[in-house]
């Protein structure tokens, strides 16, 4: 039994110090880089195709800002280069809000991405949308740096739609949460 | 002219075909009762299997088919619900099926309901439930090792994830709680030794918990690091073979170890053999990477675009490895891109590999000939169990 509690402790040590946010941002840099939020569909070239990501591509948006460029319905635009799930810009919501009647998860994963317009690093805060069912529209995965359950933080099939209400997951969204310091 | 005599020629054959079927069947068909519906046999025969759809567009009305995969036809034979990220295991002593899954009184909102619903094998209705406390189950792209059974199937293992990681352990039969063991840093549940189990932890190593007759945590044992986590981590599902977990690695590694002692002991691993022809380099992709048959040989899915990243691509190829001689036996080249393999426990194996489109292709794992399609059996076809 002490093992086990010694073990638990150390544990529970590092498993607080890796879901704190802050402790995440000093993270941000490193190997983390790239992992991402949500629950995904592995195989994600091919499962696409059935979950909004073949066929006709959704009409393209835009911030209409030129310091915030692309198409936010689709998988390269720069501020999804960790993200995992549908893309809330598709379903209600934008790359920084939920759509209406759900609720956006406090427990988030993050990603540092490069803006092509002004050439800055930017850490993003890729927040689930939770409460209604899945979307089902434009379906994003990459697994770069993606870990398995063992540990969950580098974990993107893991439903993050944790602390809310509903752990029921809707889509996910990309939100600046600073300009990221000195990369590693 | 003679078109349109061809043509009133085939009206008359059609014609006459249909007075002589009435006359060759003086009885019409009887009367069918209403209502009749199917039952199962209460023990599967070896060639089915279950698939689990992940329903990823939309996750509360997950679902399994049960599949037979060793007949023409006819080879969906009944389903049941595994709601919202759910797992579902077999028992291989009962007629039932255990499905760990999660409700909200309002399907997406209200009241939240963790619970094991236990199925009957034959008639695939509910009959009866052990509701787990604390809305914890964990949630996330279906693994096997999330819900197993110890103590020799009397008791369920169950990983919960809130970000905390714990087990909770359930009596099936008083259908009650145990216990609720914290066990942060580590994930998932391999069943150990008669009555515990091992999880694999974030630093690499794995820890084992062997449960006292009331089910509540006894010692617990940690191993050296084994897991090469960044570097190149093991898949989480293993395949069985008895008491020994092979896990495949992303980079092609094998490594086996063995469940049977009170604490897991890491054998040790060997490399796939390297093969030329990879477009970049061969690597297992996948889901469910790897599968043994009950000869013990094992078949690894194969991804010829291997590199980081790849490792949820699928594959293109079945891999038979003999552990033993630690050898490539077989190269199986599958018809279609695919995502999960599964082989059959019969004594002649059919090996199932799961596609995209939620259809199954069966191949014959000795020969690696193929054998049939079954079309649009699920829409996510993550996990595969076979009866065992």
């Amino acid at each position: 039994m002490s093992g086990l509690d010694k073990f638990s402790e150390k544990v529970t040590r590092n498993v607080a110090r890796a879901t704190s946010r802050r402790s995440l941002l000093t993270l941000i840099g490193g190997a983390l880089t790239g992992a991402a939020t949500l629950p995904v569909l592995p195989v994600s070239r091919a499962q696409a195709q059935t979950h909004g990501g073949g066929g006709a591509p959704v009409a393209p948006q835009s911030s209409g800002n030129p310091q915030d460029p692309g198409d936010q319905t689709q998988c390269d635009y720069w501020r999804y280069c960790a993200i995992d799930g549908f893309l809330c810009s598709c379903c209600g919501g934008s790359p920084n809000s939920c759509p209406p009647g759900t609720e956006m998860s406090p427990i988030t994963w993050i990603g540092t991405c490069q803006n092509p317009a002004d050439n800055r690093a930017y850490i993003i805060s890729y927040n689930d949308c939770c409460g209604k069912s899945s979307c089902g529209r434009c379906l994003c995965n990459r697994n770069e740096n993606d870990r398995p359950m063992v540990r969950p933080q580098a974990n993107n099939d893991i439903n993050w739609c944790l602390g809310t209400s509903s752990s029921v997951y809707n889509c996910s969204t990309a939100v600046i949460l600073g300009v990221a310091l000195e990369q590693q | 002219m003679a078109r349109v005599d061809r043509m009133a020629a085939f009206a008359m054959v059609l014609l006459s075909a249909g007075a002589a079927g009435a006359a060759d069947f003086p009885q019409p068909l009887p009367e069918e009762p209403v209502p009749t519906v199917g039952e199962l046999p209460e023990r599967y025969p070896d060639s089915w299997i279950f698939v689990q759809d992940l329903h990823f567009n939309s996750l509360p009305d997950g679902r399994a088919a049960i599949v037979d995969v060793g007949i023409p036809n006819n080879n969906l034979r009944g389903q049941i619900p595994v709601a919202q990220f759910g797992n579902l295991l077999p028992s291989t002593t009962r007629g039932e099926i255990y499905v760990g899954e999660t409700f909200y009184s309002r399907l997406t909102r209200g009241e939240r309901t963790d619970v094991i619903t236990i199925w009957d094998t034959k008639t695939l209705t509910p009959k009866g439930e052990i509701v787990l406390p604390g809305g914890k189950r964990g949630l996330f792209v279906t693994l096997r090792n999330s819900l197993q059974l110890t103590n020799d199937e009397k008791w369920a293992l169950v990983f919960n994830f809130t970000p905390g990681s714990s087990v909770t352990v359930v009596d099936l039969a008083a259908r009650k709680i145990l216990s609720d063991i914290d066990l942060p840093g580590c994930s998932l549940v391999y069943p150990t030794g008669p009555r515990g189990f091992t999880s694999l932890c974030a630093d690499g190593t794995m820890t084992s918990v062997a449960l006292d007759a009331a089910g509540k945590a006894g010692p617990a044992v940690t191993s050296e690091a084994f897991n090469a986590i960044d570097d190149d981590p093991l898949f989480m599902t293993p395949a069985m073979v008895g008491r020994t977990g092979w896990f495949a690695s992303f980079k092609g590694n094998l490594r086996a170890i063995d469940f049977s002692g009170a604490a897991a002991k890491d054998l040790g691993g060997f490399a796939l053999p390297k093969q030329e022809g990879g477009a970049s380099e061969w690597r297992p992709g996948g889901w469910q990477v790897i599968s043994a048959d009950r000869a013990g040989l094992l078949y690894v899915l194969m991804n010829p675009k291997g590199g980081e990243g790849s490792h949820k691509d699928g594959g293109t190829e079945a891999w038979v490895v003999d552990p033993k001689a630690k050898t490539l036996v077989r190269r199986i080249a599958l018809k279609n891109h695919s995502l999960s393999i599964e082989a059959t426990q019969q004594e002649k194996p059919l090996l199932v590999a799961s596609r995209p489109d939620g259809s199954l292709d069966v191949y014959d794992a000795a020969t690696g000939a193929f054998v049939r399609t079954i079309v649009s059996v699920v829409h996510d076809p993550m996990t595969m169990t076979a009866v065992r």
